[in-house]
């Protein structure tokens, strides 16, 4: 996010002694620092909020929010200079009043929108709801973003200091956040940036030289009235699994935990009876169960049992298979579901079992809250729950397992529709796959198991992943390595070093036989005996195991390996398909396209089209005394705008990886380039030389933001193994250098243009604002087809492009045409 | 007395208005079920002549809300609330002729949504029950099979996942919602030789079917049934 600029072209008119405009500047730094600290907790509230209603993947919208805001705010401040500069005080107050309560209010407001993603691609009537929903929430960063741009411009203060608070605002903002995720309820957290802004409000809105107005204070009493309201109940999309859960008659929650790893709720009610993939030929009763929901998503099952005795019909999956081919294996479990896996690991004689699961809310709600239904898992001799992300546990464990289970690599609940696709999954990379397998026990097995799909997708990648990276270690072929069976619905994969023999097969066999499975590699028979789906997913499956990698390509969908560089496991999506896909299923061809993508690429239209509207078009009316240079000057702004968002959401997107999830990695990235950036735009002053900037800074930000990002991205192997504190350490200072060096050419070029063309500094603010905007969701999708590094590459291009073009800001035509004045101001 | 003539004519027109109105709208819906059957149905290789008349006959638009009344034969699902959906019109044909349903079969649906797939079915079987967990589903769907007629429909509220024992045995069964399996009680209430059809798949979407039979020694036989356009995709 470019940080605000220190513009000097305007003056306030407002008069008085020096001692009175003192006392009365005494309370800006303290407000800005405040309003600061409440716009960064309202970004990384509003992720979770949206997570919970409705997927984790709103990151590059609310970004592109919070700089539609900040763009708007700009323009407009510019626009309306001459009115805010006969009482800037007056509407910085004003500003800061009303930012107060909106934090609340607009989410409020957004929840009485229609709005429902899962609506957007069949139904173009729901894009205008969307782009009042994506509106509301961007006018609490209209109104702060406004509020903080005043002191700048109109110098209500030293911009040193201003700049001071409003940076360390933004990390002060970024570290509330954080602890308030595991202090304030999901639904309360908003409460946060409105009592920040109450508290701004209170530093300003009391002039120490005139009595509050009455007005003023009404505002400022309804606002702090809001935080004693009763917080709105949040409203889930209706198709996701705890919206249905809770509607099932005599539904109750048992229990609730919310964290920064997310809100995770415990329901359990007589209809739910879920055992995805079940065999049919289990004919036994599935005890009552508890449903477990993480930010509204299915996330396991407890069923309700006497003592510890495992269900029976645990035994009826697909996934059973392995403990067929184990004996008192010692397990790796990634993800707690429930009690589920457990259960069915010491059901199957598991001499050990360790669980892997990242949220340390959910191991307490299903150890602590549910103990008593769980029928105490401490009772399980050698059960470890160990809460870290997959693979910070694989880069530092050295143990070696017997039997190493990856459940659910696709889920048969709402998550179906591919909104995951634009989701980080590392533990499915190449290198992911590669460290597991690394754990493996001489004879060890590791198991992926997951919803089958027509025609299949997640179980043909993951396939295509395991056999390069088996292939890299070397051993027999592959093709002998690997079993795969198959139920109706549902698969398992099971994959080793060494060769499956004949026993373990006929073992398998016999298995898939008793369950009503399909032994589907390695296949005895022909194809085409049991219908063209079964056909397709064995034919698939050859293909892999024992054609070439090319047989992968050319396909409708994307089912190449992963790497740690675009970790997008579940996007499966290639655009150049889209037409085929038409031609051949008509209009049936919605469901194979996936949620996560369309949902991302519309919002990235609808960010693009409001930008347009409320940055770019306000300026058709703007009044210009100069020209301010022409197409390279927008295009200075353009790239800035566009290089600042590739970069820092890219770092955002590897912080994923490091700290094992996105709203740690959301609140090191945004509030760490908020803070260095701050720090930058302290001292552009003295780089606003086309010199300077064009042979020094931009080339700069363009190496160290690169340097940086490669830096992380080639020492994860020892960065995941260190621990959280070295690793937030590690991760802000590979990012300071770049982002310190990021704050300058915005304020360096305002600054320019504030001496030899105000009036262009709207421009300036819009087409900065505009880019910005586009450039968060342009991050994604620049990490989903280019991969991070060629999206930070990407940035550093933009920077150097800037360098270029910054020689062109602030001139005039006639001397940009001579070629006369290149120096600095 | 002017103003008396003067509400007199407006009501007259307002009379004659409404039902020529409403009557346009009911050709449009006629002419637009007619096409559905024709482009959707027969053209996604439904064949049965007696699932495509039940399809032209069964008004669609009077089980989708209000507001969504006038895309009911479009080819997609449509909400209906409770966060459920109405299943596009082809995956309801295509599920109605694979269960080779007779007019003297019993058949269990478990489910009931919006009663359309219940009414579409009641249309080429005898008795059809169906069973419905959420309660303004339930009441929405009864009232509407009951409005429109349809006598031989009986819809239940409670939890179909344990079928409805009193009605049992069933010639065939669909499940439109079972948690990703199938649940056992139903298969107990299918008769030797029934047919059982689940749809797989997320809210809005449909990927295949599961399709059962029950033999005569009650063993049962289980085969993924895709859609002709699916199949299109696999032989790409």
């Amino acid at each position: 996010m470019a940080p605000f600029p220190s513009a000097t072209s305007f003056r306030s008119s407002s008069s008085g002694s020096l001692g009175t405009e003192k006392r009365r500047r005494g309370g800006v730094i303290p407000a800005v620092f405040l309003l600061s600290a409440a716009m960064l907790a309202d970004e990384i509230f509003l992720i979770r909020l949206l997570s919970f209603r409705f997927w984790p993947h709103f990151v590059p919208m609310i970004v592109s929010q919070a700089m539609l805001g900040f763009g708007a705010a700009g323009v407009a401040m510019h626009l309306f200079r001459t009115r805010v500069g006969k009482a800037p005080r007056k509407v910085f107050t004003w500003l800061i009043l009303l930012a107060a309560p909106s934090f609340d209010l607009a989410f409020r407001a957004s929840q009485k929108v229609a709005f429902d993603p899962f609506l957007l691609l069949w139904d173009p009537s729901a894009w205008p709801a969307f782009a009042l929903f994506f509106l509301l929430l961007a006018i609490p960063f209209f109104l702060a973003g406004g509020a903080i741009a005043v002191p700048f411009a109109f110098r209500m203060g030293s911009p040193g200091p201003i700049y001071a608070a409003s940076f360390a605002g933004s990390a002060a903002g970024a570290v509330l956040a954080l602890a308030a995720l595991s202090l304030v309820p999901t639904g309360s957290l908003l409460r946060l940036p409105v009592g920040l802004g109450i508290a701004a409000g209170a530093f300003i809105a009391w002039d120490p030289v005139r009595r509050p107005g009455t007005a003023r204070l009404a505002v400022w009493a309804a606002s702090l009235l809001l935080i004693f309201a009763p917080p709105d109940v949040l409203r889930l999309s209706p198709y996701k699994d705890l919206a249905m859960a809770r509607k099932l008659p005599e539904a109750r929650e048992l229990s609730s935990r919310f964290g920064p790893s997310g809100d995770f709720r415990a329901v359990k009610a007589p209809g739910i009876h879920s055992a995805p993939g079940l065999s049919f030929r289990f004919d036994g009763d599935i005890p009552p169960q508890a449903a477990l929901f993480g930010d509204g998503e299915a996330r396991g099952i407890v069923p309700l049992v006497e003592g510890n005795s495992p269900p029976a019909y645990l035994d009826y999956f697909p996934m059973a298979l392995a403990y067929r081919l184990s004996s008192r294996p010692s397990v790796l479990q990634f993800g707690l579901r429930g009690t589920e896996g457990i259960l069915a690991a010491y059901g199957n004689g598991a001499a050990s079992d360790t669980v892997i699961e990242p949220a340390k809310e959910l191991v307490t709600l299903v150890t602590e809250d549910l103990g008593v239904l769980t029928g105490g898992l401490s009772a399980f001799p050698g059960l470890e729950i160990r809460t870290e992300a997959g693979r910070n546990y694989l880069a530092r464990e050295k143990r070696r397992f017997d039997l190493i289970e990856v459940p659910e690599i696709s889920s048969a609940t709402f998550s179906s529709v591919g909104i995951h696709a634009t989701g980080e999954t590392f533990l499915l990379t190449g290198e992911g796959i590669r460290s597991m397998l690394s754990r493996l026990s001489d004879r060890g097995i590791i198991s992926f198991s997951g919803w089958l799909k027509s025609p299949p997708r997640e179980s043909v990648k993951i396939l295509a992943t395991l056999k390069e990276e088996m292939e890299r270690i070397g051993g027999p072929a592959v093709k002998e390595r690997v079993i795969m069976a198959r139920g109706w619905g549902s698969f398992v994969i099971l994959a080793r070093m060494i060769p499956f023999d004949a026993e373990e097969h006929r073992r398998s066999q016999r298995f898939c036989d008793e369950m009503g499975f399909s032994v589907v590699w390695p296949h005895t028979g022909g194809i085409g005996a049991s219908g063209p789906e079964d056909d397709s997913l064995r034919k698939a499956v050859a293909n892999v195991l024992a054609g070439s990698s090319g047989d992968l390509a050319g396909g409708l969908f994307d089912l190449s390996p992963v790497t740690d560089d675009s970790p997008y496991f579940h996007k499966f999506l290639l655009i150049s398909s889209l037409p085929d896909l038409r031609r051949l299923l008509g209009t049936q061809w919605v469901p194979f396209v996936e949620w996560g993508v369309v949902f991302l690429l519309l919002s990235l239209a609808i960010s693009v089209v409001l930008a347009a509207v409320f940055l770019l078009l306000p300026l058709a009316f703007a009044r210009l005394g100069e020209n301010a240079g022409g197409i390279r000057f927008a295009a200075y702004f353009s790239a800035l705008g566009l290089a600042y968002m590739l970069v820092e959401m890219t770092y955002l997107k590897i912080g994923i990886l490091l700290f094992g999830d996105p709203i740690r990695a959301a609140t090191a990235a945004i509030g760490g380039f908020a803070f260095f950036s701050g720090m930058g735009s302290i001292v552009s002053g003295s780089f606003e030389s086309p010199r300077t900037m064009g042979r020094r800074i931009c080339p700069a930000i363009a190496f160290l933001a690169l340097a940086g990002f490669l830096s992380l991205f080639f020492s994860l192997k020892f960065l995941l193994a260190a621990g959280d504190t070295a690793r937030t350490a590690i991760f802000l200072a590979a990012l300071a250098p770049a982002a310190v060096m990021m704050g300058v050419p915005f304020p360096a070029a305002m600054s320019r243009l504030s001496s030899a063309a105000p009036s262009s500094i709207p421009f300036a603010w819009g087409i900065n604002g505009f880019f910005s905007v586009a450039g968060a969701s342009l991050a994604s999708v620049g990490a989903l087809w280019m991969g991070f590094c060629g999206t930070v590459a990407a940035g550093s291009v933009f920077y150097l492009l800037s360098g270029a073009l910054y020689s062109a800001v602030g001139k005039t035509c006639g001397s940009w045409d001579t070629g006369a004045e290149q120096g600095s101001r | 007395m002017v103003y008396l003539r003067g509400f007199a004519f407006l009501l007259t027109v307002t009379l004659l208005i409404v039902p020529v109105s409403f009557a346009g709208n009911e050709d449009r819906y006629v002419a637009e079920r007619n096409a559905m059957v024709s482009g959707q149905i027969q053209g996604g290789g439904v064949s049965d002549p007696r699932v495509l008349q039940a399809m032209r006959d069964v008004p669609r638009h009077l089980f989708v809300p209000g507001e969504l009344r006038s895309r009911a034969y479009e080819p997609r699902p449509l909400p209906i609330g409770d966060g459920q959906t109405i299943s596009q019109p082809y995956i309801v044909g295509f599920m109605t002729e694979i269960l080779r349903l007779k007019p003297s079969d019993r058949v269990l649906e478990v489910g009931t949504g919006s009663g359309y797939q219940a009414a579409v079915a009641s249309k080429v079987a005898g008795e059809v029950y169906t069973v419905e967990i959420f309660e303004t589903l339930a009441g929405r769907s009864a009232k509407a099979l009951s409005d429109l007629g349809y006598r031989n429909v009986q819809v239940r509220l409670g939890d179909g996942y344990y079928g409805w024992h009193e009605k049992a045995p069933f010639d065939a069964i669909i499940v439109t919602c079972a948690g990703g399996h199938i649940p056992p009680p139903l298969l107990r209430q299918l008769k030797a030789g029934g047919r059982m059809i689940m749809p797989v798949g997320g809210p809005f979407l449909t990927q295949n079917l599961v399709f059962l039979e029950k033999g005569a020694d009650g063993s049962v036989s289980q085969r993924n049934v895709l859609p002709v356009v699916f199949v299109r995709l696999l032989g790409h």
